[in-house]
């Protein structure tokens, strides 16, 4: 292994927003990479750590305000030596890149074909039939047939448009790929098949390839080295062997540590219900949604019910107060929608929903509104999830004012504070005051969730509670979760696509699948001893911290390091030990 | 018109942090520029009964007579002072524009949010009657309608204000539907807020600045449009306007006559009343526009920074 | 095929609002109290034998619905009544007045969208240059002139220099077929420079942001990184993604059109069906009056369709 790199960063530095009176953000701090032919290298961060800011340099597509210092060399010559004219002939030709969103990165108006044979065109590699042929030879590369190339990007399912993107970077034969964050808006099965694609394309054609993620888990998998970036600096880089039994640095173990290990299931079932007598919090028996939609103009004028397929077909499970019920699934399982059935913010086409022993099957708007009170929702988007113009006492305040409890002011804001510090906010007063944009996307999170939580229900539904925030902040919001659960005994029932968070927080779960629930058994049972083999499946696509899992077979004593700390964050343990719920 | 740079930083600040702000329009020159004409010309309507040197109603010099010394801008068919005419034309042109621009607004958003917020049924019925008055070319209807009625200044106003809201009811809705879809909104609406709530806390504060563009914005069209009625002679031939003292001039054959400045200063006022409105309308709604704010193909590259003097920083 | 839904569901839309147009129009001319035609009296010059058969013309001696029905039938034989002026049938006049009004409305609308288009991306693509602030300042200027505003001021900067009334010279008798077109076409010089100036500022700048728009989206970038030409790239990913708004915007600015053609028929005495319209106003002759304003509807909306079907050609997306 003593080939010389294909591609190295030498001190590369990015400012954006130097002028001659401010000196701008210094986002990407002397980084070093090197890379060789055919080698796999993950750059791991979270948003804002400049891991993307890093391969835009190296293709030389920084905006105008940015100021670069360093070298980029390609086999030995730096391509940033001119700027923009001598990095412009080695775009695509050399190195290639696919793109986070292959959703918009496709141009809609144009066929696949039609955008593939231009990257061919532009560089002289083919043209007319030559280049029809080609196309058809690199889409049948990442598995899709020929034929397909007439179709528009919209035609094509997620997973599809980006293969067909990893197809149009090869076009050119590059010696380089750079992806950045490829799979993140893709499940975790298609996710799966994607990022082997990309490992077997690299070993058939020799091409080395820099994978951007936020996601330990796929650098451990498909690098041979990776680097950690933390606010525009490598903060550790090695073998990703090295990175995962040997972190040097803080901020790597702190990312292990909070990416979940499916197979380290925190809890066993809990003792038998004390409360086994009372009826459960939810139970939600053969339950059948479809696709909700207002009315069309005909359907009133005709007085039809909307007609739509079933997206949730005849699901039955049961949250009992102070128990944490995992729905898993896809997108598009259905998951959603029948939470939001569970809300009442959807009409059921049949089952029954019964919330602390009263059918609430069908109730209408009004009926519901008092009812509220009891049930509450987390959403998955904490930067959407709050009026930007809110501030963090008036979103508090917001439940409380609508359901006209706390008469006086002094009151309300009493419970606001009460909801804040319960969520880890101390101390309040220094939240009070602020907007969503003056907070971190945890803190965010933790006020939407003060706001359901202030109402003090008895049921919590959290939809992918996690799945936007970073890495490391998303054990503290979990916890605070596991705790609601614990010490306020309230019932949750969290959706996720993630089984490795389900398994580590959920007493229970439950696998969904095109509207049907597949599996569902205690959290243990379901990992461990999976009967569906749309659960095994699930779980044979989930990537690995453990860069070699086979390992695990000869002691359990890997994985058991990482169980998830119970050491919470410190400001977070230190307002609950004065708090009584 | 903007002149600060377009910049696309991957890494940086997250999109929905950005509000704009009154302080952050006005900072643009194009805005600042625009509010100073719009408040010129309103300053001038209030008080020109005050600053008007002659009467608007008496002759106080010869037919057409050119510019001079005593009559600044000439004298129109009638031997009346010019200054005089389009200092006080601005008022019932300026009032006509506003009122028929705050009907044509008040339908408007009021379709607009209702269309958007309830979606289903209701929008497709709305939207569709919208999409009928669209095509519907409305100088045409008025001037059907005016020449019908006869001509009279609050003829022009409801007719401009009942035909012009189609923009402003397409715009509100498909912001209201976007909101509608927005997280935060769902989750008050899960919280038991009802629609009135939610309309009138979530909803409304949200597409004001929008508003407020619009309407400012619309302002332009229905001037434009009384202009025009007036052009045409459907407007009340007594009053005095921009428009009018156009037709006056035209009819007189001030152009055959080479009587520039019967038409000048009218013509000019109103292309610049429209030009404030337009510059501080455009900049609110592109301040609004977050898809304005990165362009990935720009005429400047990233820079090379300089080995030398930039301080320890540098290396 | 895809998306036939989409094309019969426009056409279906059109024939629809011309029907509610048609309806529009006999409740604004008959049903409303003094609309002008139960005032069959107000006919100028009109003996009491003219006033009886137009009063069993218009059937107004019989209930409002079969008035409706007899209305309608007519109007779908293009009969819209003789014009109170001429006495010709109105449709003939309109036919004849349309005829005159197309020439000069096409071209200045095509090079009002051509100088729109060019000036529109170039400030768009050239963001915040000097060239930029320039184009966009005077298309603002343009776009704030009011069209009759600016025909006047043609007129007095070129009178004597150009025809500035009629569409020939009513001495030329002899003239030759060359001779004849020369003319014409000078006589066009002025009402379509003034159509063009006031239509071209708008379109500049619904080009112009809706190109700024287009090029923050994700495959401008992806166009780059794969070494397209810049040229291409505004050819191939900007304006033909921007077209989208370009089409609906200019499709809703018809109206725009329409009324910039009005004003500049009336200024540069062009016979048009503006001028028709205009002078049906003063002259107070409804049946013109109707006729013209449906028959300018219909061709509005008949555009309004080519829009529409323009748009589906533009947009892989649509599919119902």
């Amino acid at each position: 292994m003593t080939r010389k790199p294909i591609l190295a960063f030498e001190d590369l530095n990015v400012w954006f927003g130097v002028r001659p009176d401010n000196p701008g953000f210094h986002v990407v701090k002397g980084v070093n990479i090197a890379l060789k032919p055919g080698e796999r290298f993950g750059l791991v961060g979270e948003s804002g750590s400049g891991k993307t800011t890093t391969i835009m340099a190296a293709m030389g597509l920084l905006p105008s305000s940015a100021e670069v210092s360093g070298r980029v060399l390609l086999e030995g010559r730096d391509i940033l030596r001119d700027g923009e004219k001598s990095v412009a002939p080695h775009r695509w030709k050399d190195i290639a890149m696919v793109f986070q969103g292959a959703m918009s990165a496709f141009n809609p108006v144009k066929t696949v074909g039609w955008q593939i044979a231009e990257a061919l065109d532009v560089h002289n590699v083919a043209r007319g039939v030559a280049a029809e042929r080609r196309v058809g030879e690199l889409l049948e590369l990442v598995g899709i047939t020929a034929a397909q190339s007439a179709r528009f990007p919209h035609e094509f399912s997620g997973g599809m448009r980006q293969r067909a993107m990893i197809a149009m970077a090869l076009a050119c034969e590059p010696k380089v790929l750079l992806a950045d964050e490829p799979t993140t808006a893709l499940d975790v099965m298609v996710q799966d098949q994607v990022l082997k694609l990309l490992v077997r394309l690299s070993q058939e054609l020799n091409l080395a390839l820099i994978l951007v993620t936020h996601d330990l888990a796929i650098v451990a998998q498909n690098c041979h080295r990776a680097a950690v970036m933390l606010g525009g600096e490598i903060v550790e880089q090695g073998s990703v062997s090295d990175l995962y039994h040997r972190p040097q640095h803080d901020y790597t173990r702190k990312l292990f540590e909070a990416t979940p290990d499916v197979f380290a299931v925190a809890r066993k079932p809990e003792t038998a219900k004390a409360t086994s007598a009372a009826p459960p919090l939810l139970q939600v028996g053969h339950l059948k949604v479809s696709y909700p939609r207002p009315r069309s103009l005909r359907e009133v004028l005709r007085r039809e019910k909307p007609q739509a397929p079933l997206v949730v077909n005849d699901i039955s499970l049961t949250v009992d107060r102070g128990e944490m019920v995992a729905l898993v699934g896809q997108s598009g399982s259905g998951k959603t929608t029948a939470m939001q059935a569970v809300l009442g913010m959807v009409k059921s086409q049949g089952g029954t929903i019964t919330l602390n022993g009263r059918d609430v099957t069908g109730l209408g708007m009004r009926e519901w509104r008092p009812l509220r009170r009891q049930i509450q929702m987390i959403y998955q988007d904490p930067y959407e999830s709050l009026d930007l113009r809110y501030r963090v006492r008036d979103t508090v305040a917001e439940p409380l004012r609508i359901h006209r409890i706390a008469a006086t002011a002094l009151e309300r804001e009493a419970l606001v504070v009460e909801a804040l510090e319960r969520v880890g906010l101390t101390p309040a007063a220094r939240y009070l005051g602020r907007f969503p944009h003056e907070l971190s996307g945890g803190q965010r999170q933790r006020v939407a969730i003060a706001a359901s939580i202030v109402l003090k229900p008895e049921l919590l539904l959290a939809d992918e509670p996690v799945s936007m925030l970073d890495v490391s902040v998303r054990a503290g919001v979990l916890h605070l979760l596991d705790e609601l659960r614990r010490d306020a005994r309230m019932g949750i029932l969290m959706i996720t696509h993630d089984l490795s968070t389900a398994a580590n927080y959920a007493d229970r779960i439950a696998v969904m699948h095109q509207g049907r629930i597949v599996e569902q058994g205690p959290a243990h049972q379901v990992i461990h001893a999976p009967e569906a083999d749309y659960t095994k499946a699930l779980l044979a696509s989930i990537p690995d911290p453990d860069p070699d899992p086979d390992r695990r077979a000869a002691g359990d004593a890997v994985s058991s390091r990482r169980q998830p700390s119970t050491a919470l964050p410190d400001h977070v343990s230190e307002s609950l030990r004065h708090k009584q719920w | 018109m903007s002149t600060t740079t377009v910049n696309q930083a991957p890494d940086s600040e997250s999109p929905y942090g950005f509000r704009p702000t009154l302080r952050g329009v006005l900072q643009q020159k194009t805005a600042l520029a625009g509010l100073l004409i719009v408040a010129f010309f309103v300053t001038i309507a209030l008080i020109s009964p005050w600053i008007e040197p002659y009467s608007i109603s008496e002759a106080s010099c010869g037919v057409f007579e050119a510019p001079s010394r005593a009559h600044w801008l000439g004298c129109d068919d009638g031997g009346v002072d010019m200054l005089s005419l389009v200092l006080r034309g601005g008022r019932i042109s300026m009032i006509v524009g506003a009122v028929a621009t705050l009907i044509a607004i008040g339908i408007g958003a009021t379709i607009g949010v209702l269309s958007g917020y309830f979606g289903g049924w209701v929008d497709t019925l709305l939207m569709r009657i919208t999409d009928y008055f669209l095509v519907v070319p409305q100088v045409v209807l008025m001037i059907a309608i005016a020449a019908v009625w006869g001509p009279s200044l609050s003829h022009v106003i409801i007719v401009i204000g009942a035909l012009m809201w189609t923009g402003t009811a397409r715009l509100i809705r498909a912001q209201v539907k976007s909101l509608r879809e927005r997280v935060y909104v769902k989750r008050v609406e899960a919280l038991g807020a009802g629609h009135a709530h939610i309309i009138f806390n979530h909803i409304i504060p949200q597409i004001g600045p929008l508003l407020v563009a619009n309407t400012v914005l619309a302002i332009t069209v229905a001037i434009f449009n009384e202009t025009a009625l007036a052009f045409l002679g459907l407007s009340d031939p007594t009053a005095v306007t921009w428009g009018t003292i156009m037709e006056h001039a035209f009819d007189r054959a001030a152009v055959s006559s080479g009587a520039w400045w019967a038409i000048v200063p009218a013509g000019l006022s109103v292309a610049f009343l429209i030009m404030g409105c337009y510059m501080l309308g455009r900049s609110i709604e592109d301040a609004l526009n977050p898809r304005l704010k990165v362009s990935y193909l720009s005429t400047h590259f990233w820079r090379l920074r300089p080995l030398v003097g930039r301080g320890p920083d540098a290396l | 095929m895809r998306g036939a839904g989409y094309v019969w569901k426009r056409v279906a839309f059109a024939i629809a609002t011309v029907y509610v147009a048609l309806t529009l129009n006999f409740i604004l001319f008959r049903v409303l109290p003094g609309s002008p035609v139960s005032q069959i009296s107000r006919v100028p010059n009109a003996s009491p034998e003219m006033k009886k058969i137009l009063t069993q013309q218009f059937g107004l001696d019989r209930p409002l619905w079969e008035q409706y029905l007899l209305y309608l039938r007519e109007a779908l034989h293009g009969n819209f009544g003789i014009s109170y002026t001429n006495r010709q049938p109105v449709l003939d006049n309109l036919v004849q007045a349309f005829a005159n009004t197309i020439p000069m409305v096409a071209a200045g609308t095509i090079l009002a969208i051509m100088l729109g288009l060019t000036v529109g991306v170039v400030s768009a693509v050239r963001r915040g240059s000097a060239t930029d602030h320039l184009s966009t300042n005077i298309a603002v200027l343009f776009y704030a002139f009011p069209t009759q505003f600016m025909g006047m001021m043609l007129l007095i900067g070129f009178a004597g220099v150009l025809p500035s009334a009629g569409m020939s010279d009513p001495f030329a008798l002899d003239a030759t077929a060359w001779e004849a077109l020369l003319d014409r076409l000078k006589h066009m010089i002025l009402p379509v420079t003034a159509l063009m100036l006031t239509l071209y500022a708008e379109n500049a700048l619904i080009v112009r942001s809706a190109i700024l728009e287009t090029l923050g989206e994700d495959h401008i970038l992806t166009a780059r990184a794969k070494g397209v030409p810049r040229h291409r790239i505004i050819r191939h990913y900007a304006l033909r993604n921007a077209m989208l708004p370009i089409v609906t915007m200019v499709a809703m600015s018809l109206g725009a059109i329409v009324t910039g053609s009005i004003l500049i028929e009336v200024i540069f005495s062009w016979p048009g069906i503006g001028r028709a319209l205009y002078t049906a106003v003063l002259k107070r002759d409804y049946p013109m009056l109707q006729g013209g304003f449906l028959f300018i509807t219909i061709v509005v909306i008949t555009f309004n369709l080519i829009a529409d079907l323009l748009y589906y050609k533009l947009d892989p997306r649509i599919t119902t």
